[in-house]
């Protein structure tokens, strides 16, 4: 599966590429949101999995950018430092289809992107 | 006798005795700034900015953008703005009646609308056109209020009229901020048990060569042109330096205009900012501080030494002598206005150190270098070189080289924001070169401020900015 | 005479300026030549770090994803522990690994977080930082109650328990932090001695690591009696944050405490926690309190006032504070139906302020 990374911490961007590479998905990184949103077409990813707080564009501005380039399609996963109600229930709002705060567990991450793995299920 | 060599006498003692209390300050400054910067760092080191933004608990804030004619970089400096990490957040522009299009821009940029909104007036200002907010949720945080042009200080109490929050930061709109300043600012305020921490000042920094790009700071640079590189020096030396100490005595006077945190209710019990004067920034703080002495209660300035905001500074002699001819009427109104505080013990450190070091270090010293400068010379052509002034002179300019290079040490120990060795290099003769080319222009305009106040010349000293985006990388 | 005296004392003063002068420059040589060595020292540090974080990144990689056993990776693995743990003699080494295991750790939970734990103690890192612990630095000894917290060491909080009440005010925050990271509400014990006041921030912290638990029903109205005003604060953020119904009265009575600060938390903490009767609390202590703590009544009143509140509600609109009127319109349009039309009745008659409130009312609902 094809996953957009948009992190702006270096850390936590490698663990993220180590662990979804290991799991063979390909990764490509975007160290902030409006990076990622410009990659968007390049890439046409199968799923994003972005952070909140990230310079220029932040994560749910990331959200209505991909649910507007693809209605239908392409999964958001939001993975943010901020756990508040009132953020979580805004990105759902938006289109942000999983929520994880972190510190998130990896292995968690691999089977939450793995639901979203269409060829997987087929 | 005669009266001649009496006035050398004078003349000689006094340049040593100046000097000499040049000196002792340097020492307290350099000390004091030492110990209230390694205290901050080891404080930081294990400070988790993070709990902050995550949190419910947090203060709410309020960013205050005052914007004249700011049309070319409105809308990407906006966005920044929205982009600072912190969650319970406004972001209040205030169009200071801009005779160009700023506003009609906001309004496409930002899909704006306006909105009946009650403006609580416990600040007197000019008239408010309208208050307008934006249709899309993900921009809920900005409030865009058009008024009538009335200057800074009167577009930011329509700012703190309209603000809900706690605190206030108030900002000029084409600074640069780092992500995590506001984290940052509102720490102090959260931390003290003790004093109630009236404002926090930030640190500004020079952002001339630096690149920018979309309203954020890329990669920093050292200015390529000596007058903005000396004044960046020249910041080093008052921000790391000065304001350091001053935070260690808890007698700061002045939190720069661009860059700094109030505490909402405080300022507007007393009045908040002053229109009438060029200097309404260091004018509010002293106003509180005198507010929070007279009410006997405990209080804190607070200042933060990390590089969180970055400005433009001007680079020709034409608008830097404006500006600082502004700075220093700015320094005799505020001091004017507040005299019954001159060596008045009831006033604490805020009268018996600030207000004198104010006094005569930022108001009499330009004045009495200019003239003493003038009578040497004048001494020197009219009887014989007087020597012993002139080796005075040469072994203050040689403390002042001292002192900035202390300076630049400081900054290479603490947050080294220019990395090349060639960088430091580049400082190191700006600030051998700074008491011949520099700093007897800023004494001069000095000079002129005072006369100019004198002469009741209230100009607004505009200064003409380059706008960023002259300096985008190519 | 005098003039002589004069001169003598000037020409004195000629060689101490001479040696002034030299000294400074001498002195700046000095700075310079410090400056240069830090920064050469610096540089030569980057590189060793270049070299350290292969290290770090292949024991984070490990953590992240564990693959099943494996002789060979189980190898590898050991050899560059034991190279780590080597180089831990190495007080730069120690800070770099220990920092890059922390900040890894504050970012991931589950197992991952475990083997990282696994790593540090096998790296020997807390032996240090226990050591840390009796440093006469508050600095080093905060910065060790920290590490030892975020690395989940457990075994040794009864270490730092004794720190809780420490009169630093950074070593006895980090410890207070410790003990609620490692016990959770029960942790929080230390609420009955602690003489020292708990800043903000520090009540943000531990609501933030408490927010991770599961709720508890600890006792938590003990600490409404606290001789310390900011533990009694603290204890009403609690009761509000996790919605603790059954405190109501004991909130309420908290409106007599002689701090004003005491005083708007309990206010606030009314608007999540209210009965019927919540409203007749803050009208009885209205008129004892300053502006600020009336204006929060008058907010916590649009959430708990009712109809039998109009009165007082329609008296607050005649006081001189805007912010008073505009929370009480609120609170008279939330309160009962006819609300909005007594008010609009009022603004025809009144000052134009209640007219403009009215309008930003509008707006706020139409938003």
């Amino acid at each position: 599966m094809k996953i957009l990374v948009a992190e702006d911490d270096q850390l936590m961007m490698k663990m993220l590429e180590f662990r979804l590479r290991k799991d063979g998905h390909d990764v490509i990184i975007t160290h902030d949101g409006r990076e990622a949103v410009a990659k968007l077409d390049e890439f046409q990813p199968d799923l994003v999995i972005t952070d909140i707080m990230m310079p220029y564009l932040s994560g749910l501005e990331v959200v209505s950018a991909v649910k507007k380039k693809y209605p239908a399609g392409t999964p958001v996963i939001i993975l943010s430092g901020m756990g508040q109600e009132n953020v979580v229930l805004e990105a759902f709002q938006l289109g942000a289809d999983d929520y994880m705060t972190k510190p998130f567990s990896p292995n968690e991450l691999s089977v939450r992107v793995r639901r979203f793995d269409v060829s997987a299920v087929k | 006798m005669s009266w001649q060599t009496f006035i050398l006498h004078l003349f000689t003692y006094g340049i040593l005795l100046y000097s000499i209390i040049l000196l002792a300050c340097y020492l307290l400054i350099g000390t004091f700034s030492i110990m209230e910067t390694r205290s901050y760092l080891h404080k930081n080191s294990f400070t988790d900015y993070r709990v902050l933004a995550s949190s419910t608990e947090a203060p709410s804030m309020s960013i205050l953008a005052p914007a004249y004619n700011e049309g070319p970089t409105i809308i990407e400096n906006v966005r920044s703005l929205l982009s600072l990490h912190y969650h319970n957040l406004e972001v209040i522009i205030i169009n200071d009646g801009s005779k160009d299009d700023s506003l009609a821009r906001l309004i496409e940029a930002y899909s704006l609308y306006k909105a009946d909104f009650f403006v609580n007036q416990r600040l007197k200002t000019k008239p408010i056109r309208g208050v307008y907010r934006s249709s899309n949720p993900v921009y809920r945080k900005l409030i865009v209020v058009d008024k009538e042009n009335g200057g800074k200080a009167d577009a930011l109490n329509v700012g703190v009229n309209i603000a809900r929050s706690d605190y206030f930061v108030c900002i000029d709109v084409d600074c640069v901020l780092e992500q995590d300043a506001l984290l940052k600012l509102a720490k102090p305020f959260l931390e003290s048990t003790t004093q109630r921490v009236i404002a926090a000042g930030g640190v500004v920094r020079i952002a001339n060569s630096c690149e920018i790009e979309g309203g954020r700071l890329v990669k920093v640079n050292l200015p390529k042109q000596l007058l903005p590189r000396i004044q960046t020096l020249e910041y080093i030396r008052a921000f790391l330096l000065s304001r350091m100490a001053w935070t260690k005595l808890n007698g700061l006077l002045l939190i720069s205009g661009a860059f700094g945190a109030f505490d909402r209710e405080i300022v507007i019990n007393c009045g908040g900012y002053n229109p009438k004067t060029v200097g309404e920034d260091m004018e509010l703080v002293v106003r509180m501080r005198r507010y929070m002495e007279e009410l006997g209660e405990p209080y804190k300035v607070a200042f933060i030494p990390d590089p969180l905001c970055w400005t433009e500074a001007p680079s020709t002699y034409r608008i830097l002598g404006r500006q600082r001819n502004r700075w220093t009427r700015g320094t005799i109104e505020t001091l004017r206005s507040h005299k019954k505080m001159f060596f008045n013990p009831s006033y604490g450190i805020l009268g018996m150190l600030s207000y004198p070091y104010w006094f005569f270090f930022e108001f009499l010293a330009p004045i009495i270098e200019f003239f003493g400068v003038i009578g040497l010379i004048y001494y020197c052509f009219e009887y014989a070189v007087n020597w012993q002034a002139v080796s005075i002179m040469i072994g203050v300019v040689c403390l002042g080289i001292l002192y900035s290079i202390f300076a630049i040490l400081m900054e290479v120990l603490t947050y080294h924001q220019y990395k090349q060795k060639k960088d430091i290099l580049n400082l190191v003769l700006a600030a051998i070169l700074e008491p011949f080319v520099f700093h007897p222009f800023v004494v001069w305009s000095a000079v002129v401020g005072n006369f100019d106040l004198m002469r009741k010349n209230n100009s607004w000293g505009e200064m003409t900015r380059q706008g960023f985006t002259a300096n985008k990388k190519a | 005479m005098k003039g002589r005296s004069l001169i003598h004392l000037l020409s004195i003063s000629w060689q101490i300026q001479n040696i002034a002068v030299a000294a400074v420059v001498i002195l700046m040589i000095c700075l310079l030549t410090f400056m240069l060595a830090y920064m050469l020292s610096q540089s030569l540090q980057e590189k060793k770090k270049q070299k350290w974080r292969m290290i770090s990144d292949m024991l984070i990689n490990k953590a992240i994803f564990f693959e099943e056993r494996d002789e060979i990776e189980d190898q590898i693995l050991a050899s560059v522990l034991e190279a780590a743990k080597k180089l831990t003699g190495n007080k730069q080494f120690r800070k770099f690994i220990t920092g890059e295991l922390i900040s890894a750790k504050k970012n991931i939970s589950g197992t991952s977080s475990d083997s990282l734990k696994q790593f540090y103690l096998q790296l020997g890192l807390e032996q240090y930082a226990l050591k840390n612990l009796e440093s006469r630095q508050w600095y080093v000894k905060a910065q060790a109650i920290q590490e030892l917290t975020i690395m989940d060491t457990d075994e040794f909080i009864d270490q730092l328990q004794a720190f809780t009440d420490d009169k630093n005010e950074y070593v006895r925050m980090e410890a207070q932090a410790a003990m609620v990271q490692f016990k959770g509400f029960e942790g929080l014990d230390f609420l009955d001695v602690i003489t020292y006041p708990l800043s903000n921030w520090q009540q943000i912290k531990l609501l933030q690591l408490l927010s991770a638990r599961p709720p508890s029903n600890i006792g938590i109205d003990k600490w409404f009696n606290s001789e310390n005003p900011t533990v009694v604060i603290f204890a009403l953020k609690l009761a509000r944050n996790y919605h603790r119904f059954e405190l109501h009265d004991a909130i309420a009575s908290c409106l007599d405490h002689e701090d004003p600060d005491v005083r708007l938390e309990a206010i606030r903490c009314l608007n999540e926690i209210y009965t019927d009767e919540t409203s007749d609390h803050l009208i009885g202590h209205f008129l004892r309190e300053g502006l600020r703590n009336q204006v929060a009544m008058a907010k916590v009143m649009q959430t708990v006032g009712t109809k039998r509140d109009e009165l007082f509600l329609f008296d607050l609109l005649t006081y001189d504070s805007d912010e008073l009127k505009l929370h009480a319109a609120r609170a008279l349009v939330n309160a009962s139906e006819d609300g909005w039309t007594s008010l609009e009745r009022l603004s025809n008659r009144s000052e134009d302020a209640i007219a403009r409130i009215l309008m930003h009312i509008k707006a706020e609902k139409a938003a």
